[in-house]
């Protein structure tokens, strides 16, 4: 039988974030809707910081289902990001595919290259009894053939069909007639934070009202029980590769309609779906996908926020934000936002703010009384 | 003085074993130093390349306004934007002052130590706190970062352009290869110091208590060892002398430049130097080392041969051949070529002769190797 419920304050704790997830998106989308009945002129950084948004939850998603399951930081995860923006870049190019088409074939191509990865290198590492270290500079070494891998392939593009920017290229949108519009303003805009709320919902219900989603956690909370109980953990861990990689290329293909891509896109991300994953806990998918709106938007309008106040130079450090804030997540709380007990910090501030209340409110009275004993105001005892 | 040509299939044999040695002398160095961190004490440094451009940057930018300075060269007030016209007049002072040159060389050997050694202990304070893959990736984060900090901060090394450095090995500017010819003499000995270091270091007690906080952190700590304090030095020197090595390889370049520090440059391929080798094991570091330098330099004046017959770039099969091969060895021989050796000990004849000695001294004087008072003292710092 499978009944193994987790406790009741987790699947709230759960519920609630997703909760969360899904409020964020109906906030922007709500917000897209009374922009465009009231159309004040908004400054294009703050579409970009609901795309780039979106787009960082998806993959900060993928990552954190690598994580669970193998319990490896994966590396590599940006190659698959790379595999999405490649995707479309060539049936745009070549087949004159729209990106829209094209991303289910994404999903599915980075979902076979994540578990190819998976079944090739990780398990068979870790059946001949690889150390943690070992495996961690494994999915590097998928990384560095990624590189190798994309610069073929950009190569053959470029030689077989004449393309001459496959190594770097500007965002597809540029090309007329790639993303629709929709109330004056860019598809992706309402595509990417829908396709967030729709996955992470849809991932909440394969999670825990699937027989296939219980047996997936319990394969990542207890392997060996989960065996016990007859479930093909294998099966699980490769589905969740699959799914991760599909996360990742979904959102490589999103991104290349938004932003230039090339053959290192992925590889440079990389750190920064790190960062939105620490920042969710590295144990929790919805975390996750809430660190990666948080630091999406957080590079973004901080950056923004920094350049108004200190000047333009303040935009050379852009990327340097999801890094920052990663390692001050490393540094203050490892285990992510999710650790944090916020009740008990507030209780505990409260608390404290009482104290400094009284403490205040007896300096307060003691210079009263200095005030009494010096100018005799108030007079006598 | 020229330097004789002696071609063989096309290839400049000579040329090559300098470009060859003076490769393998600084990737030597840099992987010594992160097989003492990741191999003798487990320290998981995926931030390599932070350290090496740490020094490189140093040197780099600092060397050259100092040589200005010296050398009454008007900067305007701003050397990187002047850089263009200061480094040739700073260069044709250098070629005539022997002292000056290596003064300088010095005061960026030691800049970029001091800096190395500073980001190390920066970079420890993480190191003894957090899980191993935790730490991997704050590294690998950091590094990024640094990269992020050097490509944009246009008053250290000119941002993403980069600037040029003075050349102070000039004076032996007499024909090229002379110059190279230095060059490898000098990061040749460098590199045999720090081999004999890192072995030194690997035989020592030091060595076996790296391995010990390593192998088993609680069982170290119970015999009173301070593994915080071991894992922090370890982390600060190994830091320092690959800083070196990048401010040696920025004077041999000529050059400084954010973009050629990548993860891959000198993380990757320094951990493949490792992997392949034998991790905690010196030899086989070095023997990995050589592997990949050898292989890589031996690539790089092959591949042209087949450009031709390719319809991509040949580049891009190294990324596949190296990657690929650091799998194999992982999967088939995780000890790397020469595994890591159980601690050297004194030959069996010699432990025998010691026991004799000592068991006929015991039957003849019964003298304690302590007095009464160093007992009570040993007994005093180490209770229990």
């Amino acid at each position: 039988m499978l009944s193994s419920r987790p406790a009741p304050s987790r699947r709230t704790r759960k519920r609630i974030l997703v909760l969360v997830i899904l409020t964020i998106v109906a906030i922007l989308s709500f917000g897209a809707i009374v922009v465009y009945s009231v159309r004040p002129i908004i400054p294009p950084y703050l579409l970009d910081t609901i795309v780039y948004a979106s787009l960082f939850g998806l993959m900060a998603m993928g990552l954190t289902l690598t994580y669970l399951t193998t319990k490896v930081p994966n590396f590599a995860y940006g190659s698959f990001v790379t595999v999405g923006i490649y995707t479309s870049f060539s049936l745009l190019r070549v087949d004159r595919i729209n990106p829209y088409v094209s991303a289910p074939l994404a999903f599915a191509l980075g979902g076979v290259g994540s578990v190819a990865m998976y079944l090739g290198v990780l398990r068979v590492l870790a059946r001949r009894g690889s150390s943690l270290v070992a495996l961690m500079i494994s999915t590097l070494a998928v990384d560095i053939a990624f590189v190798g891998i994309f610069g073929i392939y950009s190569d053959y593009l470029t030689s077989l069909y004449g393309i001459i920017d496959t190594k770097y290229f500007i965002a597809l949108s540029a090309t007329p007639g790639t993303d629709f519009s929709l109330l004056g303003r860019p598809g992706l805009l309402y595509v990417a934070p829908v396709s967030l709320a729709a996955i992470s919902a849809g991932l909440y219900l394969l999670l825990t009202k699937t027989r296939f989603g219980i047996a997936m956690r319990a394969s990542v909370e207890n392997p060996s029980l989960a065996r016990v109980l007859g479930i093909d953990v294998e099966r699980t861990y490769v589905f969740a590769w699959w799914l991760a990689g599909g996360f990742a290329a979904l959102s490589g293909s999103y991104y290349s309609l938004w932003l230039p891509g090339g053959t290192s896109a992925g590889s440079n991300l990389i750190v920064e779906i790190f960062a939105a994953s620490v920042l969710g806990g590295l144990a929790s998918i919805y975390g996750a996908a809430l660190g990666g709106l948080i630091v999406g938007a957080s590079e973004i309008l901080l950056t923004q926020e920094g350049a108004e106040l200190f000047g333009s130079w303040v935009q050379i450090y852009q990327k340097g934000v999801p890094l920052v804030i990663m390692v001050v997540t490393l540094l203050l709380f490892p285990q992510g936002l999710v650790s944090v007990r916020w009740r008990r910090i507030i209780g505990s501030l409260a608390q404290n703010f009482r104290l400094i209340a009284i403490k205040v409110g007896q300096n307060l009275r003691s210079i009263l009384i200095r005030l009494r004993g010096t100018f005799g105001i108030g007079g006598g005892t | 003085m020229d330097v004789p040509m002696f071609v063989l299939f096309g290839i400049d044999i000579i040329r090559f074993l300098i470009d060859l040695g003076t490769a393998y002398a600084l990737y030597l160095v840099v992987s010594l130093t992160l097989n003492l961190e990741a191999g003798f004490s487990g320290v998981p440094n995926f931030g390599k390349v932070m350290f090496v451009a740490a020094g490189a940057a140093a040197a780099g930018s600092v060397s050259g306004r100092v040589a200005a300075i010296v050398l009454g060269i008007n900067t305007h007030g701003n050397y990187n934007g002047f850089i263009a016209t200061i480094i040739p007049s700073v260069n044709t002072g250098l070629s005539q002052n022997i002292i000056l040159s290596i003064e300088l060389l010095v005061l960026g050997v030691l800049l970029a130590a001091l800096v190395g050694a500073v980001l190390g202990f920066v970079a420890s304070y993480p190191a003894i706190r957090l899980r191993e893959d935790y730490l991997g990736m704050l590294l690998l984060a950091s590094a990024q970062l640094f990269q992020i900090f050097l490509g944009g901060y246009q008053p250290l090394i000119g941002a993403s352009q980069g600037i040029e450095v003075p050349d102070v090995f000039a004076w032996a500017e007499t024909g090229i290869e002379v110059r190279d010819v230095v060059v490898l003499v000098l990061v040749a000995a460098f590199a045999f110091l720090v081999y004999l270091y890192a072995e030194r270091v690997a035989r020592s007690p030091l060595g076996r208590t790296l391995r010990a906080i390593r192998d088993n952190e609680v069982a170290a700590r119970a015999l009173g060892k301070d593994d915080a304090a071991v894992r922090r030095n370890v982390i600060i020197v190994a830091s320092a002398i690959s800083a070196v090595a990048g401010a040696i390889l920025t004077f041999y370049v000529g050059a400084v430049n954010a973009e050629t520090w990548t993860r891959v440059t000198w993380t990757f391929w320094i951990w493949v130097m490792l992997i392949i080798g034998g991790a905690a094991n010196n030899a086989g570091v070095a023997l990995g080392a050589f592997a990949f330098t050898f292989l890589f330099k031996v690539v790089d004046q092959v591949k042209f041969y087949f450009q031709g017959y390719i319809p991509f770039d040949v580049n891009w099969l190294e990324y596949l051949m190296f990657a690929s091969l650091l799998i194999i060895i992982l999967a088939f021989r995780p000890g790397g070529i020469l595994p890591e050796k159980s601690s050297a000990t004194l030959p069996w004849r010699t432990i025998a002769q010691i026991v004799q000695s000592e068991s006929r001294n015991i039957g003849t004087s019964p003298k304690p190797h302590n007095t009464p008072e160093q007992d009570q003292n040993e007994r005093t710092d180490k209770p229990g």
